[in-house]
C-alpha cells in the first residue's frame, strides 16, 4: 500500500466518491426534470462556486494557449454529456450506451501513452483493464428498470395531455 | 426503429469527449492551478449547455426539488473536480483517469443504501473488479 500516500491516490478516490454522490443526485434530479434543464441547474451550481476560485487563480498570467486548452477541456466534457443525451434520444438503450461511455478513460490512457509517453507496469495495466470493466459493469442497469421509467414518463405525459384537454 | 449506427456515433462521441477531457485536464493540471482550471472548465461548458438548452427551446423546468438536486450536483461536482485536478497534477493520467472513473461504485452503493435499489449480477461483479483495481493501484 505504498502508493496510498503517493499524493494522487487519495485525491482520486475523493473525486470518485464525490462524483459518485453526484450520480445519485443526477438520478434524483432526472426523475424530476428533463436532462437539459437539469444540466442548466448543475451549471448554476458550478457558477455559484466560481467566486471562491477567482482570487489566486492566476488566470491573467496564463498564455492564450493555456487558456484555450483549459477551456477546451470544459467544452470536451460538456460535449460528452450532450452526446450521451443525443444518443439516448436517438433510441440508444441506456443499458448499452451508458456502460459503453463508461469506457472513456480508455481514450485518456491512449493519449497519455501516445503524447505524454506515460508507461505503466504490467500489473497497473491489469488494474486499468479491471477499472474500465468495473466502470462499465457498475453502470449497467437492465432494461426493465428503464422501461418502467419510460412507462412512468408516458403516464405523466398522458395525464398532462388530459389536463390540457380538460 | 432508429438505426443502431445513428445513436452509436453519439455514444462514441460521448466516450471520446470525456476521454479527451481527462487528457486535457492532465495538460492543464501540469500548467495551472486548480482554481484557474475550474474557471476555464465552466467557461468551456457554456457552448454545450447552449446546445442542450436549444433542444428544449430554452425552456428550463423549475421543479423546486429538481433545482435543489441540480445545484447541489454542481457544487459537489466542483469539489470532485478540484480533487481530480490535484490527483492529475501529482499522478499519471493513465492511472488517475481509470481510478476516478470508478465513481459509479459509490453511486451504486449509495443507490442501494439511500434509494433502496437492488444490485444486479453485473454490478456485484463490477464492485469486486473495482476493489481489486483499487488494491492494485494502491500497492
Amino acid at each position: 500500500m505504498k502508493r496510498m500516500f503517493a499524493g494522487w491516490l487519495i485525491p482520486a478516490l475523493v473525486a470518485a466518491l464525490l462524483w459518485g454522490i453526484v450520480g445519485i443526485l443526477q438520478k434524483l434530479g432526472s426523475n424530476r426534470m428533463n436532462a437539459s434543464s437539469l444540466l442548466a441547474w448543475v451549471m448554476v451550481g458550478y457558477v455559484l462556486a466560481l467566486p471562491l476560485f477567482w482570487q489566486g487563480s492566476g488566470l491573467a498570467s496564463l498564455s492564450h494557449k493555456d487558456l484555450f486548452w483549459g477551456t477546451l477541456a470544459g467544452a470536451a466534457n460538456g460535449l460528452g454529456t450532450w452526446s450521451l443525451f443525443a444518443a439516448l434520444e436517438r433510441g440508444a438503450k441506456a443499458s448499452v450506451a451508458i456502460p459503453l461511455t463508461a469506457l472513456y478513460p480508455m481514450i485518456t490512457v491512449a493519449f497519455a501513452y501516445l503524447i505524454l509517453h506515460e508507461r505503466l507496469a504490467v500489473l497497473d495495466w491489469i488494474g486499468v483493464a479491471l477499472a474500465l470493466g468495473a466502470g462499465a459493469m457498475l453502470s449497467y442497469e437492465p432494461e426493465p428498470a428503464a422501461t418502467a421509467r419510460e412507462a412512468e414518463l408516458r403516464v405523466e405525459q398522458f395525464s398532462g395531455r388530459i389536463k390540457e384537454d380538460s | 426503429m432508429p438505426r443502431t449506427s445513428n445513436w452509436l456515433w453519439f455514444a462514441l462521441m460521448a466516450l471520446v469527449g470525456w476521454g479527451v477531457w481527462g487528457f486535457l485536464v492532465k495538460l492543464g493540471a501540469d500548467r495551472m492551478n486548480p482554481r484557474a482550471l475550474q474557471i476555464l472548465f465552466v467557461v468551456g461548458m457554456i457552448p454545450p449547455l447552449v446546445l442542450a438548452l436549444a433542444k428544449v427551446k430554452f425552456v428550463v423546468q423549475k421543479d423546486r426539488q429538481g433545482i435543489f438536486y441540480g445545484i447541489l450536483n454542481g457544487l459537489l461536482a466542483t469539489l470532485g473536480m478540484l480533487a481530480f485536478y490535484a490527483a492529475m497534477a501529482r499522478g499519471q493520467a493513465s492511472l488517475v483517469a481509470p481510478l476516478t472513473a470508478l465513481f459509479p461504485l459509490f453511486t451504486v452503493i449509495g443507490a442501494v443504501l439511500l434509494l433502496k435499489e437492488k444490485l444486479n449480477r453485473f454490478q456485484v461483479v463490477g464492485i469486486a473488479m473495482a476493489l481489486v483495481a483499487v488494491v492494485i493501484f494502491a500497492r
